[in-house]
């Protein structure tokens, strides 16, 4: 397992390898050796979460590199309040948004009016070019949700603290 | 830093408002007073620990006869200020609990 601490911790950024680096291997090691006589359950999860524990670290690293010293990790817990759900600023986009898709269904309606459909000749692929874009965009949008949930910046960890008042009604 | 400060920051703190001690000693320390509760990950103490020797609230020295790979840290002063204006805030906010929780039982 040493190996693949090592290879983990190649995942920071080298200046922070070079300072941190050697005293996180050590520490993980000594942390490991300190569980010689647990179960071999407990020895799987011990690196099950040094993993987690390095991976997140590396890429919250590498993301304050990045962002230079706007404080530590750019993507804050947003709490939800009842009366205040989304920015003012998503009302505003939100019809730009829809302003533009109106916008282009009115000139395609047009253009088809003016040459007939001759969409799917010129692009048979059109329909597979679709999927693979729905397909992409979900992947992608998996793998940021995944790596916040790692973080614990979605808030789905809060709602097991949820308590349900019902005996108050 | 910001306040509130999390649980893991303010155990890790708590360690070293002790005594200075080493990443592994931390480790250790944090999961002995949470009772068990709070196991902080590597990866996770060392983002901690960078944070707060950024924030100056620690500092890192050389310990006689131990290898780098072994620095110590300890709270500066700066540190065990914001540490105790968090104690008292959170004193304050437990005091408060208690008088309303009181007053909603009788």
């Amino acid at each position: 397992m040493r190996n693949v601490y090592r290879s983990l911790l190649c995942l920071y950024p080298k200046d922070y390898r070079r300072e941190y680096g050697a005293e996180m291997l050590s520490v993980i090691l000594e942390s490991q050796q300190s569980l010689a006589d647990k179960s071999m359950a407990e020895l799987l999860y011990f690196s099950a979460r040094e993993t987690a524990g390095l991976l997140c670290g590396a890429g919250r690293e590498h993301l304050r590199l990045l962002l230079g010293s706007q404080g530590w990790v750019p993507i804050r817990r947003f709490d939800m309040r009842p009366e205040f759900r989304f920015p003012r600023s998503t009302v505003f986009l939100m019809t730009l948004v829809l302003a533009g898709v109106v916008l282009a269904i009115e000139k395609a309606t047009n253009i088809e009016l003016k040459y007939g459909g001759t969409l799917g000749t010129v692009w048979p692929a059109l329909p597979m070019f679709f999927l693979f874009m729905l397909l992409t965009m979900s992947v992608l949008a998996a793998s940021v949700w995944a790596f916040m949930f790692a973080l614990r910046r979605t808030g789905m960890h809060r709602l097991a603290n949820i308590q349900f008042r019902s005996g108050q009604r | 830093m910001n306040l509130p400060l999390s649980e893991a920051v303010l155990l890790l703190l708590l360690s070293l408002a002790e005594q200075p001690r080493h990443g592994y000693a931390i480790l250790q320390d944090v999961e002995r007073i949470s009772g068990g509760r709070v196991r902080l990950s590597t990866g996770t103490l060392y983002g901690a620990l960078t944070r707060l020797l950024k924030e100056e609230w620690i500092e890192r020295f050389e310990e006689e006869d131990v290898s780098r790979d072994r620095r110590a840290y300890r709270l500066t002063s700066k540190g065990r200020r914001n540490l105790q204006m968090e104690m008292e805030r959170m004193r304050h906010l437990t005091k408060l609990a208690a008088l309303r929780l009181a007053r909603k039982d009788v």
